[in-house]
């Protein structure tokens, strides 16, 4: 097992910045979902095709998934939530490519998303509730809980990176040990395994990402139900 | 596993610059072509309901149509029913008419025929009566009864006015002198002189006399003179009783 299979590896270095593969291969995933989404909106039309039906099928389930959580902000929430989603799942499946390695097996951009998720789950509150009646929620029902207010929004926010981090690195890290030592075909059905392993991990990050997000926009009215 | 701050910024900022590129050429365009479509099927659900609506407008006209048909059809058929009645009324009314003419007619007819029957029984009666006076006074008349014709006929020639009289005259226009004087029975000679005298009185042209005797007038005498001939006995008074019920 060759320690460079698994390690970030840098491809550029300009002054302090460096650009690791993890960057290029995200980089690529951008890229390729401006130019499939440039196309489609092109030839949008109201008779849709197979191609656009089954676009705006995704399109209308994650609208409807946020929508369950949060009715009043759906599409408010659409771009960020389901771009995670989107992301992810594009993220997460390409390291089947042969010699690509999945971004999100990078703390580095698990880290990055979960932050986003961090600020952007305080800013929709903020916006939504006005900073002092968002604050004010760290300390229902009693001051003495704004400790743990603050270390459950911060572990939470490292689970968050962890979690994912984790389990796409260990995928890989699974599937290329059982190639390493049983051979070409044997890693077939671990592959299936990460197929719904970066499905589930995809799901199950964007969906914390939009409870973080609603409990933040929704904690004044639960904190008023509650007295 | 460890933390690359330069891979951490930029991650964010590539996650930032996909969701901008995700809204843009994405969501918005997909959202707003679905926004177009739902647009699209309430226009048409509105189209339709703007169809269903005026399809029960003019079910509704065409109900209230139908209503005025079927009224005007049962006034028709009321007026009809009316003018049938009427006609059978006015139908009725001439039979009954007819029929009261006919009745009348059979009324009138079977009336006749009463009449005509009671008349016949009456002739029948009067022929019965005239046969058995006539037996009767066959059996029962005599000289005696002849005697008191003859003394009441000449007491009625004696007794008539002038005017009488005169009409008596008149009938004999021949003025014939011959005078037959026919009895069933043999007239005494007081009996005759005094007849004559008072028959002579009434005719005084009367000159000639011509006494016989016919059974046939079973009592009484029939005076002939010339054309004109005065029965006073009972055979010609049954006679003209007979005739008498004959011609009613």
């Amino acid at each position: 097992m060759d320690a460079g299979e698994m390690s970030i590896a840098v491809i550029w270095q300009l002054g302090p910045v460096a650009i690791t593969n993890t960057v290029v291969t995200t980089w690529a995933i951008m890229a390729l979902l401006a130019l499939a989404c440039w196309l489609l909106s092109r030839r949008l039309q109201l008779q849709p095709g197979p191609l656009q039906t089954a676009v705006e099928g995704v399109i209308v389930a994650i609208d409807q998934a946020i929508r369950e959580v949060a009715p009043d902000h759906s599409r408010l929430l659409l771009p960020f939530v389901g771009s995670l989603w989107i992301f992810l799942v594009v993220a997460n499946l390409c390291s089947l490519i042969p010699g690509v390695h999945s971004p999100t097996r990078d703390l580095s951009t698990t880290s990055g998303l979960a932050l986003l998720v961090f600020f952007y789950a305080h800013w929709s509150g903020i916006r939504a509730q006005g900073v002092g009646a968002y604050l004010k929620h760290y300390l229902a029902p009693s001051p003495v809980m704004l400790p743990f207010h603050i270390i459950s929004e911060l572990s939470r926010t490292i689970a968050l990176a962890v979690r994912l981090f984790g389990n796409m690195m260990s995928l890989e890290m699974a599937a290329l040990l059982i190639l390493m030592v049983a051979g070409f075909l044997a890693p077939v059905p671990i592959l299936m395994l990460h197929v719904i392993e970066a499905l589930v991990q995809a799901y199950i990050f964007g969906m914390l990402a939009l409870i973080y997000v609603a409990g933040g926009m929704q904690s004044i009215s639960s904190s008023s139900g509650k007295e | 596993m460890e933390l690359n701050w330069s891979t951490f910024v930029l991650e964010i900022i590539n996650f930032l610059v996909l969701i901008w590129i995700l809204k843009h050429f994405l969501y918005r365009p997909v959202l707003a072509i679905i926004a177009r479509r739902q647009e699209s099927v309430a226009q048409q659900q509105q189209q339709a309901e703007a169809l269903r609506t005026e399809a029960t407008a003019m079910q509704e006209e065409y109900q209230q149509r139908l209503s005025q048909w079927q009224q005007e059809q049962q006034q028709a058929r009321n007026e009809l029913q009316q003018s049938l009645a009427a006609e059978r009324q006015q139908q009725r009314d001439r039979l009954q008419q007819e029929l009261d003419v006919m009745r009348h007619g059979a009324e009138v007819a079977e009336q006749r025929q009463r009449q005509d029957r009671l008349r016949q029984q009456e002739q029948v009666a009067m022929q019965q009566g005239a046969q058995f006076a006539a037996q009767l006074l066959r059996l029962g008349a005599g000289p005696e009864t002849e005697k008191r014709l003859t003394e009441l006929l000449i007491h009625q020639l004696l007794e008539l006015d002038p005017e009488q009289r005169s009409r008596l005259q008149r009938h004999n226009g021949e003025r014939s002198n011959a005078a037959t004087i026919a009895s069933a029975w043999s007239l005494g000679d007081d009996q005759r002189e005094r007849l004559g005298a008072a028959l002579q009185q009434c005719l005084p042209e009367i000159t000639e006399w011509d006494w016989q005797r016919d059974p046939e007038l079973l009592a009484g005498v029939r005076i002939t003179v010339g054309a004109w001939e005065l029965g006073f006995n009972l055979a010609d008074e049954l006679s003209g009783f007979a005739e008498l019920g004959e011609h009613g």
